[in-house]
């Protein structure tokens, strides 16, 4: 199949086209066969997808590969992300359904492993779609149609999609720190004809010592090791054989070098043996061996094959060692054992035969020769041109042109006799009376790539099998990796995926991280706005982060959204509101007493950067929430006090005041002193203080400017914001001996504690005191009603409010103190203190 | 899909606003160095992959802005922490000496002990107020690893974001090894413990 030309897809093109930089993401005999641009429905948003149609020439296979990409034009290869892997195979499917949906520009991609995934594309891509099903039909049917005896070979796909990055990176950038180094291996092959292993060291010594250069590894195949029969019946002395055998070989390869036994497997009578320099070993990564038993009813193993598969470096080498079907006319048989062997062979990583770098098949595979008219015995010959004319009836070589097995090995030239059937100690062919025709049953083949035949022969001299044992000296050049160089690639790949990461990472921009309020003011609503906005090629997630305080803001802010999406190259505005009223005004005043901002918001970007946002403003301090120390330390208006100031006030801890009480709290008592019975219900319950009008800020504005002028609101709102000027400061008035005067059985007990308190504190308890018990003398206000709002207040304690007789305690304690009879012992005190965990402290 | 690396740890940048936190991470991050000054405000990260004696280690970098006013928001970052990299400008004897500072603001906020102490913008001698000797000796004293650094000139911040990462990897490799000896332990004194048991 061609692959495409010009064909980009239209919105896509750049300086550099689309095709080329996605090309720059494939192996150079993987080809792009068609681009094609689709999407898909990630939430609200498209999230654009690239398909590229993929055959590989390795594998000989096609995948369809869907990258996601961060921006269009796409600009370098960095930006394509590989988001699936559909492989074309006979599960593959591609559907074009819409029933019931919105869109017909819509198709699903399933194999067996995933799917189905829906794609969508645009209308004018139209034609590129038709376009596009045409290729990976025709694709997929080129597959269905093959060969069924070709195994398809998916393992290209394994770069894209079991790795990760920097593995795929790496595997790109592989021509710029791998090197060849040669190696030297020895293959050889001999029938034992169930002889037993030779006793003499030295027997097998012109054998497998008999290269000139001493080679890196052996790889020893021999068959018919042992009579079946035997095997099974006495396994220990099988496995004798067997070590006797493997010792004798190790002992006899070339003298120069030391050498170690890698692997051996052994199927029945059939042996692998790997024997590598000692050297050699900590470059051997992987080593593992598999076998497929053919021979009677197919399973019996007494024919058959067994492999080792080994990694050196970074290449992967087989040896195979078969034993196939024996008798001239069972060349089909032969034939049929090998493609089994093809087929069935799968090491434990997966890989199967031919998914090695350097192949080597050795064994006595059995072929004959198809009996030449008048050439029946080679006898004594031994030029070459007999063996070209031996040849051309071998029927190993006829088969392998009619393509019927070996496809794609190789064989050196053959410039030995026929190595079967020999009598035994001689080097005479067979003289008994099944005279059989002597033959090229024993061989080396090989493929793959980097390797080079140095030498191929068979040894006269062994004589004690029926055949000669067959060798073949081979020169590969094994990919290597140059570790300084690899180093470096690695260390720029590691970069680049890391700087691709970091650059991909979702950005959000703000207008500002200050947000100023400006003037705020007690009771007075206020907001700001500011835009966020999406600085990055995605769709970005954002939220405000909650703090310590279990909420993303503290009490007297609002912020609107809390969290949201950005779409590209949108943006959204976000509303803060501030409001410091009765229920905030202490934490905020507690706040700037230690901090010269009202908070700081924590902007998180999902899998990204958290932006602190400052909210700041200049608050205008206000009576209200401020201790009556601190109130009694100023020497102006309210007003004219800045945050600063006000804040340097709070914190100073000096017994020195400029006042006795509270100007604004005498302005109250006093106008309410004057309003005498006009005040109804005033201080009739406990929750009328919380409700707050605008017009309250006229009161606001009274109290903190020191007005000359007529108090501008209702006795009733002046009642209001007396019991807020008592309410709201962090402390309560009687603090810090609220348990104490809660636990006092009587007046002058309670005045003990009383007389304790800060100078302010005790002048504005001492003066409220007195102003309601003339108002109840005068019958203005209800006792019961005063005692148990004022008590309350004064007496707030988060954890006495547990106890069951805290309210009582708290409106008996006022009444001692404003009941104009000024009765110093509680009623029936002992008896309801009872219950209370304070009752046996000491009065 | 493989995880791409063997361990994954967060460094954290500290230290006085103005030292040179960013530029560090992104002379490290990035390679590159911009002169301009861009207060950080808020919590940034970079990652950067490094190859530790044959291990892949992924290190998150979080750079955390240094002023004043962010200090109790930025300590909550600290949780989770492998390693803190406690960075002042040797040309601003202030910022050497708020280190104590920051010093007890690690040991308030995490459980980690892996640190590095990094002196900044060691690239003008003329400039240079906290003397080397005296930044060595406080080093010692308080039991951290210095590192004079310069990231407009990049000089030592590889190594000194390699020393850390290697000082939090042994740290991870040790306590692992102990937890393994422990489990051991363990398990030889469980029928004792069970036995005692019985018997009570």
């Amino acid at each position: 199949m061609e692959s495409v030309g010009d064909h980009v897809p239209n919105r896509l093109t750049g300086v550099k086209s689309s095709l080329q930089i996605v090309r720059e993401r494939f192996k150079e005999d993987e080809i792009i066969l068609y681009l094609f641009e689709a999407y898909q429905i990630k939430g609200p948003e498209d999230a654009n997808r690239l398909l590229a149609l993929v055959s590989s020439e390795s594998g000989g296979t096609f995948a369809i590969i869907s990258f996601s990409f961060v921006r269009t034009p796409l600009t370098s290869v960095n930006e394509l992300i590989i988001n699936k892997v559909f492989a074309i195979d006979e599960s593959f499917q591609l559907r074009q359904d819409c029933k019931g949906s919105i869109t017909a520009y819509q198709f699903d991609l399933s194999t067996a492993e995933d799917g189905p995934i829906k794609y969508y594309f645009y209308p004018s891509e139209s034609a590129s779609y038709e376009e596009f099903v045409a290729k990976v039909i025709s694709c997929k049917s080129s597959m269905t149609q093959s060969d069924p005896e070709t195994v398809l070979n998916f393992r290209w796909l394994n770069d894209y999609r079991q790795i990760g990055e920097v593995k795929q990176e790496l595997k790109k950038r592989e021509s710029e720190y791998i090197v060849y180094k040669d190696i030297i291996i020895y293959c050889s092959t001999w029938n034992v004809n169930n002889k037993p292993c030779c006793d003499n060291a030295d027997a097998l010594r012109s054998w497998l010592g008999c290269s000139e250069r001493a080679p890196d590894i052996y790889a020893i195949g021999l068959q018919e090791l042992d009579t079946p029969a035997k095997a099974m019946l006495n396994s220990t002395q099988v496995q004798a054989s067997v070590a006797q055998w493997n010792e004798r070989m190790v002992q006899s390869v070339h003298p120069d070098v030391e050498y170690e036994i890698l692997q051996y497997h052994r199927l029945v009578g059939i042996m692998l043996t790997v024997i590598v320099r000692k050297q050699l070993r900590q470059h051997i990564l992987h080593c593992r061996f598999k076998s497929v038993a053919r021979g009677v009813l197919n399973t019996l193993g007494n024919k058959g094959g067994v492999a080792i598969s080994l990694q050196l470096n970074e290449g992967y080498i087989c040896f195979v060692n078969s034993h196939l079907a024996a008798h001239m006319g069972y060349v089909e048989e032969r034939n049929q054992d090998y493609n089994a062997i093809v087929d069935g062979l799968r090491f434990d990583d997966g890989r199967t035969i031919s998914d090695h770098d350097h192949i080597f098949w050795l064994g006595d595979l059995n072929y004959r020769i198809q009996e030449p008219p008048g050439q029946q015995r080679p006898g004594p010959l031994t030029d070459a041109q007999t063996y070209e004319l031996l040849l051309q009836y071998d029927q190993l070589r006829q088969e392998m042109r009619k393509g019927k097995c070996f496809e794609g090995y190789t064989e050196g030239e053959i410039k030995f006799r026929p190595t079967y059937k020999y009598d035994p100690g001689t080097d005479n062919y067979d003289s008994s009376e099944k005279q059989r025709a002597p033959a090229y049953c024993d061989r080396v083949l090989w493929k793959g790539t980097r390797i080079e035949q140095l030498a191929y022969n068979s040894i006269m001299d062994i004589r004690q099998s029926d055949h000669k044992p067959v060798y073949a000296v081979f020169r590969v050049k094994i990919k290597t990796r140059d570790e300084i160089r690899y180093k470096r690639v690695q260390e720029e790949v590691l970069k680049a995926v890391d700087k691709r990461e970091n650059d991909n990472q979702p950005q959000i921009s703000v207008e500002k991280t200050v947000i100023d309020f400006g003037r705020v003011r007690f009771n007075e609503p206020c907001m700001r706005d500011f835009n966020v906005y999406n600085s990055c090629p995605l769709p970005v997630d954002f939220s405000f982060k909650e703090k310590d305080i279990h909420d993303i803001c503290e009490k007297w802010l609002q912020v609107d959204p809390r969290k949201d999406s950005l779409m590209i190259d949108s943006a959204r505005s976000i509303r803060i509101k501030m409001l410091a009223d009765v229920h905030t005004i202490r934490g905020l005043l507690k706040k700037i007493r230690s901090s010269d901002n009202f908070d700081i918001l924590i902007l998180h970007v999902e899998n990204g950067r958290d932006i602190f946002i400052t909210v700041t403003g200049d608050y205008q301090p206000s009576c209200f929430g401020l201790s009556m120390e601190t109130m009694c330390r100023t020497d102006r208006p309210l007003s004219e006090y800045s945050q600063e100031q006000i804040k340097h006030l709070m914190n100073d801890n000096s017994q020195e005041y400029c006042v006795t009480m509270p100007r604004e709290f005498f302005l109250l008592i006093d106008y309410l002193h004057k309003q005498g019975s006009k005040l109804e219900g005033g201080f009739h319950t406990f929750e009328s203080r919380k409700s707050l009008n605008t017009h309250f800020n006229v009161v606001r504005d009274w109290l903190d400017t020191w007005c000359d002028e007529e108090f501008p609101g209702t006795p009733q709102s002046a009642a209001q914001a007396l019991l807020l000027l008592l309410d709201l400061p962090e402390q309560p008035l009687l603090e810090p001996f609220v348990e104490d005067l809660l636990a006092s059985k009587s007046k002058s007990k309670a005045m003990d504690y009383i007389a304790l308190l800060s100078p302010p504190k005790r002048n504005v308890f001492m003066h409220l005191c007195m102003f309601l018990r003339e108002g109840i003398e005068c019958q203005y206000y209800d006792l019961d009603l005063v005692a148990v709002t004022f008590g309350r207040i004064l007496l707030r304690s988060s954890e006495c409010k547990a106890w069951p007789d805290y309210k009582i305690r708290c409106s008996q304690f006022m009444r001692l103190f404003i009941k104009s009879d000024g009765a110093d012992v509680l009623v029936n005190r002992n008896e309801e203190a009872g219950a209370g965990p304070r009752a046996d402290l000491p009065a | 899909m493989a995880r791409g690396f063997d361990h994954l740890f967060k460094l954290l940048i500290i230290g006085d606003s103005g030292v040179g936190k960013s530029s560090l991470l992104i002379r490290f991050s990035d390679d590159t160095f911009s002169g301009s000054y861009i207060t950080t405000i808020g919590v940034d990260f970079k990652i950067r992959t490094v190859d530790i004696d044959g291990l892949r280690v992924k290190l998150q970098i979080w750079d955390t802005a240094g002023q004043e006013r962010f200090r109790t928001i930025t300590s909550t970052y600290y949780r989770g922490t492998h390693g803190v990299i406690i960075v002042y400008d040797v040309t601003n004897g202030d910022s050497f000496a708020n280190v104590r500072r920051w010093l007890e603001e690690i040991q308030n906020n995490c459980d980690v002990v892996n640190k590095v102490l990094v002196g900044n913008k060691n690239d003008d001698p003329d400039c240079k107020v906290v003397i080397t000797e005296d930044a060595q000796r406080f080093a010692k004293q308080m039991d951290i690893e210095l590192y004079e650094t310069s990231a407009k000139d990049n000089i030592n911040v590889d190594n000194m974001f390699l020393s850390i990462t290697r000082q939090v990897l042994n740290h991870k490799l040790r306590t692992t090894s102990n937890e393994q000896q422990k489990d051991t332990i363990n398990l030889k004194n469980n029928p004792g413990t069970k036995r005692r048991k019985c018997c009570s």
